[in-house]
């Protein structure tokens, strides 16, 4: 699936094993997303002409030439990936530290908001939190390109299906508060 | 059964896809929407006054709205798409079916727009569009949260038929895809499903099928 | 950014058998144009600042230049054949480079992953080695014996056969595609790519045919064809940077591309770069 850090979009995958990898979202090709490709086995394939990629970055396999072995050149960069409490991590460069722990909550959706991270951050204080959502709600935002901000919602780890609906919901709300903040320029 | 068919048109797709997945034969009726507009001839016109495209004609029955002719796919030959009658699923299919009508007219219209140069106000069809993809994510998350994988049940039914085609092919409109990391799963779980058939803008998902190995000199 | 040598070519804007008096409005490399039928049934073009333009009625097509076109629309003699059908596929946007448009069709490893299962399909992806050349007498890239294995390779094929392609650059945005006629072996059904450029990075293709297939219907022979170019678009709205690069370094061919790799050095060559990227970015 797409994501994208402060270096740039990624296509973030997992491989048949089961684990995650982050490349960079263009194949050296012909420059198509790779976040539209398919994943077999340990690679990621380009959807293009399904020059698949190692998560480690070099080219396995050019179907065009069934008899070449890609040379090492043939590469797209790759971030690393931690995964821990159900939230996937991807470092710029050479993390120092492991992802922060979130012990007690967990991860229940993702959404997107057409609003900078202060909108955000300025709804979530203005907003008065239903009652029915008392039980804990985490975001971790994340700015994306053109001011828009990902917010990832996490809840407490003993919330009931009902509750976490409830929680998602709220989440709306915060985008749509966040949303008319931006508008305004009020954030 | 003829379906009156364009094979660019998401709701023609829709009664294609639907008669796929339940083994349905079709007798397809090319019709020349694009660049011909031969959905507004007079032999159409009299069939469908609305001048719309998909028509199914099964004997004396015609129909022309895509809901009514999944629907009818569905009660012919598998009527497990039309849900298990609990009073919450019929009613939750209902309302994703008319929710469909709101797809049609803000992603397809900003579809036509961008792709065949129909007039329109691409601003607020986008818009509008992505309000929509906003109300099926949120849904979609919250059926998760109940356990099930699709928009009225644990198992696909007319409402997901009804809903897919014109949320996969949005970003032919100029709508990315990309915010909604549920439509994502959805879309891949209908992708997988036996007997799928695509369309195009909608591409095969190479990875159901093993690497192949190729040697120089297959070809 | 039209200063280039791309201003003089001449460029598809309209189908003529959809022409009326009233016109349409529409654009060539940013500018805007008015397309329409005269009082006499020809057709004309107009500048938004109300300059009539030069014209040209020619396989299906109107077409019209910003500049003053130095040589005639390049010919296609196999449209005189006797025998054939014209098919005028229609228009579809797309927002890429008109470059990359015409790129995308002189490719065919794209064909198994692309066209699944019509014009390839895995495991038969090898590309053979083919010919590519500039031919100097009419300053053409030409691209010979290319093979591929199709599964259906056109509405009249049944069942996969070994296609045997040429591929024609005449013009910076078009492409004329000969392609092994099912019905008529010894013949070549001719498949054009018309490119007309709106803007460097947005533009409308109109796909044209002359096929010897007098037995399916025209509106299938549409479908079609309008089926695989709908393949490529979400393709082509999904390359970065979205101008096509033409300096080494920014994409990697390889032998499968050498029709790419002639096209993009003649396009530099004759500094056809409206839409195209020069410098890595």
């Amino acid at each position: 699936m797409p994501a994208r850090t402060p270096a740039g979009p990624i296509a973030l995958w997992r491989s048949q094993s089961g684990r995650a990898a982050a490349s960079a979202d263009r194949c050296p090709h012909r420059g198509m997303r790779l976040s539209h490709g398919f994943v077999r086995g340990e690679a990621l394939s380009c959807i293009y002409h399904g020059w698949s990629y190692a998560r480690t970055g070099n080219c396995l396999r050019i179907p065009a030439h069934p008899g070449l072995t890609p040379p090492e050149t043939i590469r797209v960069a790759t971030q690393q990936v931690k995964e821990s409490d159900g939230v996937i991590w991807v470092a710029v460069g050479e993390p120092a530290v492991e992802p922060p722990r979130l012990e007690g909550v967990v991860p229940l959706r993702s959404l997107t908001a057409h609003a900078s991270v202060a909108a955000v951050e300025a709804a979530t204080d203005a907003l008065v939190w239903q009652a029915q959502t008392s039980r804990k709600i985490r975001l971790l935002l994340v700015p994306q390109e053109d001011d828009q901000t990902l917010i990832h919602v996490l809840v407490d780890d003993n919330s009931s299906p009902s509750e976490r609906i409830a929680a998602s919901r709220a989440a709306e709300t915060l985008r749509r508060l966040a949303e008319d903040l931006q508008t305004k320029g009020i954030a | 059964m003829k379906l009156y068919d364009y094979v660019l048109s998401p709701s023609c797709y829709k009664v294609r896809l639907m008669a796929a997945l339940t083994g349905v034969k079709l007798e397809i009726r090319p019709v020349d929407f694009h660049p011909g507009a031969e959905h507004r001839d007079p032999e159409f016109l009299a069939l469908n006054p609305a001048g719309s495209i998909p028509i199914l004609e099964d004997g004396v029955l015609i129909l022309t709205e895509s809901a009514a002719i999944l629907a009818y796919l569905a009660s012919k030959t598998a009527p497990e798409w039309l849900g298990s009658g609990a009073p919450e699923e019929v009613a939750r299919i209902q309302q994703w079916l008319s929710f469909a009508h709101r797809l049609t007219s803000s992603l397809g219209g900003a579809r036509l727009h961008e792709m065949l140069l129909r007039p329109g106000d691409i601003g607020a069809l986008q818009a509008q569009g992505i309000a929509a993809l906003r109300e099926l994510e949120a849904g979609l998350v919250e059926q998760g949260l109940r356990g099930m994988r699709f928009l009225a049940s644990d198992r696909p039914t007319v409402a997901d038929i009804a809903c897919f085609p014109y949320v996969a092919l949005a970003p032919d409109g100029g709508i990315p895809l990309d915010p909604y990391p549920a439509i994502r799963l959805w879309s891949r779980a209908i992708r997988g499903l036996e007997n799928f058939i695509e369309m195009p803008g909608i591409h095969r998902l190479h990875e159901l099928k093993s690497e192949p190995n190729v040697e120089p000199g297959d070809a | 950014m039209t200063q280039d040598a791309m201003i003089d070519e001449w460029y598809p804007v309209g189908l003529f058998s959809q022409l009326d008096m009233n016109g349409h409005r529409t654009a060539l490399m940013g500018e805007p144009i008015d397309v329409a039928l005269d009082a006499e049934g020809n057709a004309k073009v107009t500048s938004g600042d109300g300059h009539t333009l030069p014209v040209c009625v020619r396989y299906g097509h109107v077409w019209s230049s910003l500049g003053k076109p130095r040589k005639e629309l390049f010919a296609i003699p196999e449209a005189d054949q006797p025998g054939r059908r014209f098919v005028d596929v229609g228009v579809v946007r797309v927002r890429c480079s008109p470059l990359r448009a015409v790129e995308n069709f002189l490719d065919i490893a794209h064909f198994p992953f692309v066209h699944t299962d019509i014009l390839g399909a895995e495991p038969h992806t090898e590309v053979l080695d083919y010919k590519v050349e500039i031919r100097q007498d009419k300053d053409e890239v030409w691209a010979t014996q290319v093979k591929f294995y199709q599964p259906q390779a056109a509405k009249s094929a049944s069942g996969g056969i070994t296609t045997e392609y040429m591929y024609r650059v005449p013009a910076p945005t078009c492409s004329v595609l000969y392609k092994t006629c099912p019905p008529r072996p010894g013949e070549w059904d001719v498949i054009t790519l018309f490119v007309q450029p709106l803007a460097e990075d947005l533009c409308n293709v109109w796909p044209w045919m002359a096929l010897f297939d007098d037995v399916t219907p025209m509106t299938d022979l549409i479908h079609f064809q309008q089926t695989i170019f709908l393949q490529d678009r979400s393709i082509l709205e999904n390359q970065i940077p979205r101008l096509l690069p033409l300096d080494p370094g920014m994409e990697i061919p390889t032998r499968a591309d050498l029709t790419s790799v002639a096209y993009r050095r003649w396009l530099k060559r004759h500094n056809y770069i409206y839409g195209a990227q020069l410098v890595a970015q």
